[in-house]
């Protein structure tokens, strides 16, 4: 009986000694959950609310997760506070849901609850929006929607789109770039044979071409070759791990529908919130020439390219102290 | 955009039924069925990671034992229902209620083999303040929210019986618990889970 309670003894030090929270210097770490139409998706906010500041990070993907890039990001906490929320069916977002609410109507109904319910709870700040590759197709649903470019002060885009068409039509012109430069006569001839043009669009078939550009080296970095990031997302992260994986299959009538007739080229005038367009030079997923397209449409606003010469699609992983710097100096 | 249509919080009574009929059943298996057999007490650590902790306990009877004639090794058919709590930190709390039946093969050392399995229920409550929309345009605030879910187990374990060589009335053991949440957004979630704790006789024949 004695080894029985001394062993008890032990595990209740045990739970209490891992409920203890580390004396961290940030100045906030709040844990929010927006729960709407089935889905419980999760507002993770840390760093610098006293300076009056908070970036609100939209992940790409869609499905991907946004507190997993806190490893890369979390430099900007010092400074500014940053929000990293989970999209429904995303990250570590749980609840029952009904895969038909994957529009971007509903992710642009989200991301303004999410907003709204920022500003509520943290009345004092203001939001800017830092939005990479998926996260940026979400931010032009959310600004060009009613008025919501009321809500925000900036966004910063990271290699993302506006236009499914557009960004099919650039893979394949910088597919045939480097096809021709690395002698692939094959590519080279299968890309020449299936042109993207606006008659087409629907039914391209932009897996293949997204499947050749990657072969072609169109984003050589990932993530899940650095150790550190994979330690700290198994171990430190509030993630749940394994749920990563289980969200891509969900989006197959996403992206046969709902991503195909993505295009805002018409709404983009209507923005009046500065914009940042940061890109990762070398890429071949949502190539530069995207950041060009961008600019030429944002007739109402002002514009500021940052080019990371260095990275791919995610410059965030590649350069990413410049990255955080230059994301500084835009929400300041 | 659509005019947002802001859903009721579900209610999933209907999903909750036959679970809560096995955990009926488990549990009456596991408290009501007559002592005829070795009794213990679960304890152990359990969790997804050192870092996703918990606590388990609980209460396993043999239901039958199968000694070997000309060997001292044997197997016992065990029942057993079990309570896990553990946390997920800035994540949830889970609350995980597992009615079990395992079968455990000791050899003559003491050392021991078992397999497992559970048809768990599964509580969750969301760790932060948790919002939801109204249809004015604001938020109520959702205290204890969460949610529950079935959560099939099987485990594989081993461990040893301290009692067969060291006449020392305690077991030790560790388990690798394989479970699988659904529902889990528009599927199911597969999650592993670790243990490692003691069993105490409470009541041997």
């Amino acid at each position: 009986m004695k080894t029985f309670r001394t062993t008890s003894v032990f595990f209740v030090l045990t739970l209490f000694f891992f409920s203890c929270k580390k004396d961290e210097p940030r100045a906030i770490e709040r844990d929010l959950w927006l729960r709407h139409k089935g889905a419980e998706m999760p507002i993770w906010v840390r760093g610098n609310l006293a300076s009056g500041k908070l970036v609100l990070f939209l992940h790409g993907g869609p499905g991907d997760c946004a507190m997993c890039y806190r490893h890369y990001l979390r430099g900007l906490e010092s400074e500014v506070a940053v929000a990293y929320w989970d999209q429904r069916i995303a990250g570590s977002s749980s609840g029952k849901v009904d895969p038909k609410t994957l529009t971007y109507a509903q992710f642009g109904e989200d991301a303004a609850l999410v907003v709204n319910l920022l500003k509520r709870e943290f009345p004092a700040v203001e939001i800017h929006l830092l939005a990479h590759s998926y996260g940026v197709e979400l931010a032009w649903q959310f600004l060009t929607t009613g008025d919501n470019q009321q809500l925000v002060r900036s966004l910063v885009v990271v290699n993302g789109t506006f236009s499914t068409y557009r960004w099919l039509y650039q893979i394949r012109e910088w597919g045939l770039r480097e096809a021709r430069a690395q002698g692939k006569t094959e590519t080279v001839a299968y890309l020449l044979a299936n042109p993207v043009t606006p008659e087409n669009v629907l039914t391209y078939d932009w897996q293949r071409l997204e499947r050749t550009v990657h072969e072609l080296g169109a984003n050589p970095v990932s993530v899940y070759a650095d150790k550190r990031f994979l330690l700290h997302y198994a171990f430190a992260s509030p993630n749940t791990a394994l749920a990563q994986f289980t969200h891509f299959k969900h989006y197959g009538e996403w992206s046969r529908n709902e991503m195909m007739r993505f295009d805002k080229s018409a709404l983009l005038g209507s923005i009046r919130i500065p914009v940042g367009l940061f890109w990762g030079k070398k890429d071949g997923v949502v190539p530069y020439e995207i950041s060009g397209e961008t600019a030429a449409l944002l007739t109402g606003t002002t514009t500021r390219e940052v080019l990371f010469e260095d990275s791919w699609h995610e410059p965030f992983l590649t350069e990413t102290d410049r990255f955080v710097r230059e994301v500084l100096r835009f929400v300041k | 955009m659509k005019s947002p249509v802001y859903l009721r919080p579900e209610n999933n009574h209907s999903q909750n039924k036959p679970m809560k009929i096995l955990l009926l059943l488990g549990g009456l298996a596991a408290c009501c069925a007559p002592p005829l057999h070795a009794q213990q007490l679960r304890l152990a650590y359990a969790g997804e990671t050192f870092t996703h902790y918990g606590l388990k306990a609980g209460y396993e009877h043999a239901l039958r034992t199968f000694p070997r004639p000309d060997s001292p090794a044997w197997g016992e058919l065990l029942v057993s229902l079990n309570l896990t709590v553990y946390r997920h930190p800035h994540n949830h709390v889970g609350v995980i209620v597992a009615p079990e039946l395992a079968y455990r093969r000791t050899g003559r050392r003491g050392g021991f083999a078992e397999v497992a399995v559970a048809p768990a229920f599964f509580w969750y409550f969301l760790e932060g303040k948790t919002y939801e929309a109204n249809p004015e345009g604001g938020f109520n605030r959702v205290r204890m929210a969460g949610r529950n879910a079935f959560l099939p187990t099987v485990a594989i374990g081993f461990g040893k019986d301290l009692s067969v060589r060291r006449n020392l009335p305690l077991s030790w053991y560790a388990r690798l618990n394989f479970m699988q949440q659904r529902p889990y957004n528009a599927g199911n979630l597969v999650r592993f889970g670790g243990e490692i704790g003691i069993l105490k006789p409470i009541n041997a024949k």
